[in-house]
């Protein structure tokens, strides 16, 4: 048996060797983020502020995004755990799914594991080892936030960030780590190759994180965040109620996942998955005719993931309408936060469903419903993260080109023009596809909790996520462009992406920014629907818009038939 | 004379890095033409400059007559291109990339491509990350040769075949040259350069040392001599084109400039020959001497 683990310390050395700059860079990025959002969060946010954001963190589109409100402890601490812990939490999943993919089936793929089991080591050393390094690594990152956090919770007034709740959060990332790492070992077993292996553990990230949302909006469906393990850390209210058992749940949980993983390992050959490879087609489909239906062909998998996935993640949205008008009758600030700009006003002393009755008439008057005055963050949000997907669709061509794959299609009578039309037309198209995907899902589920579902209904639904379709534009259009011009510096995409996602939470009301900046962000100008008394939709911002990403395109186009293919920098 | 390819004093720098340097080269429409050289040297950047793929810094490359840059889709229609590592698809099967080419380049011979699967030994319904390199050199090159294009530019398209393979692939380039068709072939396999190619180019640091056919290049360089005589050969080393003289039992062994012979005959002759070989050079002792002679 012993000789299954055969020099396994000598492999977690090396691994850790090999780790020593991806995953501490990871620990030193990710952790000095957290780390030092804390001075920053608490120096932008004075106390007199901070009741109001907890008020905001108890709305259910927010507590869908970051669990559960810990609204009652009021301390700066418990404030922090609310906004950061869910985000913290998944990117520690994403870390550790690129860390164990890296390190086991990665390795495996491309022939490394051969040359090493080839050397006097157990079957099971590599998979032991990787796992073992996934664990330092998360105690390190665990290790480094908690102290971190314990440092500036004490150099600073009244946080009541104490030890034990220090300690928690780096114990509760740690953990989430480790399930993550374990999970991923799990399918690196199922799957031959590491892009399925990596697709099934983000799946089932997403998943999870999916899973705890109504679990957290809606306490009778609590179970839903208890079974998973994004909605089990955030149960741990580090310095709001200081729980440790989720941390022994999430444990067990790591414990049963290797041991699949490691039963797996052991039963399998060298480069098989659990799950066989099915022979495939011996001829091309008729979408190998053009280049860019094979375009279409390549992204296939990738297109239906993201519409399915934006689908139930407009879904998820969409059940939270159900209650909604009870939820913003208990709640004065909501009832400024959505219904002030439209003017509606209430009248002290009613009783809740006096209120809603109320709220009801009121909102019918300016003639739309309550959902819909909701819905318009939601879509704020939502068509800011459907940038992601449309701007890959493009990024995708950068990658073959460095695959050198690129030139393979190029050296055929193909012309560039075309084949970098391929991405462009699914990314342009899928911006709205995915829009409609989003809305459609938020349509639907609306649709079966909402008491009177012609309050959200599908025009609206669609018109309203529609809207963000030439703000998504514009950054295909840069995408487009930096890839004809300069495509080593597709990072200048994500930093913007940055910039607007910044500007977004942060630009209007907080002063950081100067207003111009305002312009530099497609999603500023956005109408938001549901229109307000006396508002309508500023076309010529659209209009703008689609002329920018057309002109940007254009020119992508123009620089891509100028320059070299994967010319190689010396 | 009309040319397959045509390039004149072709410059290629990468920022400051000159990859090319005052390239020549004119190759006949139906020639079968070898590119040799070390890695690096150059032989992938001048083929990517002919399919379009980089742009000169100086100089034309011409395809058919046409521009490389300018006209590359109308070239590419009667071209095929194997390059040495293939990159594949991951997702897609073998015989879906072959369609995918085939179907790009425009005529589709489907018995043609049902044949050169069969010679290949190659199985079309595994998904390409599935493929070894091998393999995946079987995928481009039978999408190359199920093509009816007149020039395939082959960039060390054997370098991962084994000896079975390597022979269909001789076969299959034979063929092409029987039907008339040219090809533009980079290897580092001298043997399959010696039996396949009209014509070789060697290249060097960017730079094209020598051009020529075979028989050609074993004209500039040396033969090996071995030579048995009654009497010791003396004052051998003081004739100008010998060289590298090593006293054997049964008598010496020397390189002789071709050009050198007769005079060096004369001179053994005087010491009465009993035994006389001489050996061209092979073409890996060419290219070895080419690049020893440079002192790289």
């Amino acid at each position: 048996m012993s000789a299954n683990f055969e020099n396994t310390s000598i492999l977690t050395r090396f691994m850790l060797r090999r780790e020593r700059v991806n995953s501490l860079m990871w620990i030193l990025i990710l952790g000095g983020v957290v780390i030092l959002l804390v001075p920053g969060m608490f120096y932008a946010l004075p106390p007199a502020e901070r009741f109001a954001i907890l008020e905001t963190l108890s709305m259910p589109a927010m507590v869908s995004m970051v669990g559960p409100a810990f609204g009652e402890y009021g301390t700066y601490g418990a404030l922090y755990t609310n906004f950061m812990m869910a985000f913290t939490v998944l990117t520690v999943g994403l870390m550790n799914i690129f860390l164990v993919v890296r390190l086991t089936r990665a390795d495996e793929e491309k022939g490394r594991l051969e040359v090493l089991r080839s050397l006097p080591v157990g079957r099971l050393s590599n998979l032991s080892a990787a796992l073992i390094t996934a664990l330092i690594i998360n105690i390190l990152l665990g290790l480094f936030i908690a102290l971190g956090m314990f440092g500036f919770g004490s150099a600073l007034n009244d946080t009541g960030m104490c030890l034990n709740g220090s300690l928690l959060w780096g114990a509760t990332l740690a953990v989430t780590g480790l399930v993550f790492a374990a999970l991923t070992a799990f399918f690196s077993q199922l799957s031959s190759n590491s892009r399925s292996a990596m697709g099934y553990a983000f799946m089932t990230l997403g998943f999870f994180f999916l899973l705890r949302a109504p679990g957290d909006m809606n306490p009778d469906m609590e179970i839903l965040a208890l079974i998973s393990p994004l909605g089990l850390p955030l149960r741990t209210a580090a310095y709001a109620g200081n729980y440790w058992w989720p941390i022994l749940i999430m444990f067990a949980i790591a414990s049963v996942v290797t041991g699949f993983a490691y039963y797996f390992q052991s039963i399998r050959d060298i480069d098989q998955g659990i799950i066989p490879a099915k022979p495939g087609r011996a001829h091309g489909s008729f979408l190998t005719k053009t280049p860019q239906s094979f375009v279409l062909k390549l992204m296939k998998t990738t297109i239906i993931v993201w519409l399915v996935s934006m689908f139930i993640l407009g879904a998820a949205y969409g059940t939270v309408f159900g209650e909604l008008d009870t939820f913003i009758a208990t709640n004065e600030m909501y009832q400024q936060l959505i219904l002030g700009p439209f003017a509606i006003e209430f009248l002290e002393g009613l009783t809740i469903d006096e209120t809603v009755a109320a709220m009801r008439t009121a909102v019918a008057a300016a003639g739309f419903a309550i959902p819909q005055l909701f819905s318009a963050m939601i879509n704020l949000i939502m068509g800011m993260f459907v940038t992601v997907p449309s701007v890959l669709f493009v990024m995708k061509m950068r990658k073959e080109e460095a695959e050198i794959k690129s030139e393979l299609l190029l050296a055929t009578p193909v012309k560039r023009s075309s084949y970098m039309s391929g991405y462009v037309i699914i990314a342009f198209v899928m911006a709205v596809l995915i829009q409609m995907a989003t809305g459609f899902g938020m349509y639907i589920s609306a649709a079966a909790v909402l008491y009177n579902p012609a309050d959200f209904p599908l025009s609206f639904a669609m018109q309203a996520a529609l809207i963000y379709v030439p703000a998504i534009w514009v950054k295909i259009g840069l995408t487009v462009l930096i890839i004809g011009l300069v495509p080593k510096a597709t990072g200048i995409v994500w930093a913007y992406f940055a910039y607007t996602f910044l500007f977004l939470f942060f630009g209007q009301g907080f002063g950081i920014f100067p207003d111009w900046a305002a312009y530099l962000s497609p999603f500023a100008f956005v109408t938001q629907l549901p229109l307000g008394p006396g508002e309508s939709v500023n076309f010529v911002a659209l209009g703008i818009k689609i002329a920018i990403a057309a002109i940007l395109t254009v020119a992508g186009f123009y620089f891509y038939k100028k320059r070299d293919i994967n010319a190689i920098t010396h | 004379m009309s040319y397959a390819v045509e390039i004149k004093n072709l410059d290629k720098y990468f920022g400051k890095f000159q990859a090319l340097k005052n390239i020549n080269l004119e190759i006949s429409e139906g020639e079968v033409f070898a590119y040799i050289g070390p890695n690096g040297a150059g032989k992938s950047t001048t083929i990517r400059v002919l399919l379009g793929i980089l742009n000169a810094t100086r100089g034309t490359a011409k395809v058919f007559g046409k521009d490389a840059w300018k006209d590359a889709v109308e070239i590419h229609k009667r071209i095929a291109y194997v390059p040495g590592d293939v990159n594949l698809w991951p997702n897609l099967t073998g015989g879906e990339v072959i369609d995918l080419f085939v179907n790009l380049r425009g005529k589709h011979d489907k018995a043609l491509r049902q044949r050169l699967i069969k010679d290949f030994n190659l199985d079309p319904t595994k998904k390409c990350r599935t493929y070894s390199k091998g393999n995946r050199q079987k995928v481009a090159l039978v999408a190359a040769f199920a093509s009816d294009v007149d020039l395939y530019i082959l960039d060390e398209p054997t370098s991962g075949l084994d000896p079975l393979m390597e022979q269909v692939f001789q076969d299959c380039v034979m063929e092409q040259k029987n039907k008339g068709k040219g090809v533009f072939l980079s290897s580092h396999i001298m043997s399959e350069v010696e039996r396949l190619c009209d014509r070789v180019g060697i290249i060097r640091e960017g730079e094209v040392v020598q051009v020529g056919t075979l028989d050609d290049l074993r004209h500039l360089t040396r033969y090996a001599m071995t030579v048995t005589t009654k009497n010791t050969i003396e004052g051998l080393d003081k004739l100008d084109g010998v060289h590298d003289i090593v006293k054997e039992s049964y008598g010496l062994h020397f390189y002789v400039d071709t050009a050198k012979m007769g005079p060096i005959i004369n001179h053994l002759n005087q010491f009465e020959i009993i035994k006389l070989e001489s050996t061209p050079p092979s073409l890996e002792e060419l290219f070895m001497q080419h690049y020893k002679k440079e002192g790289a």
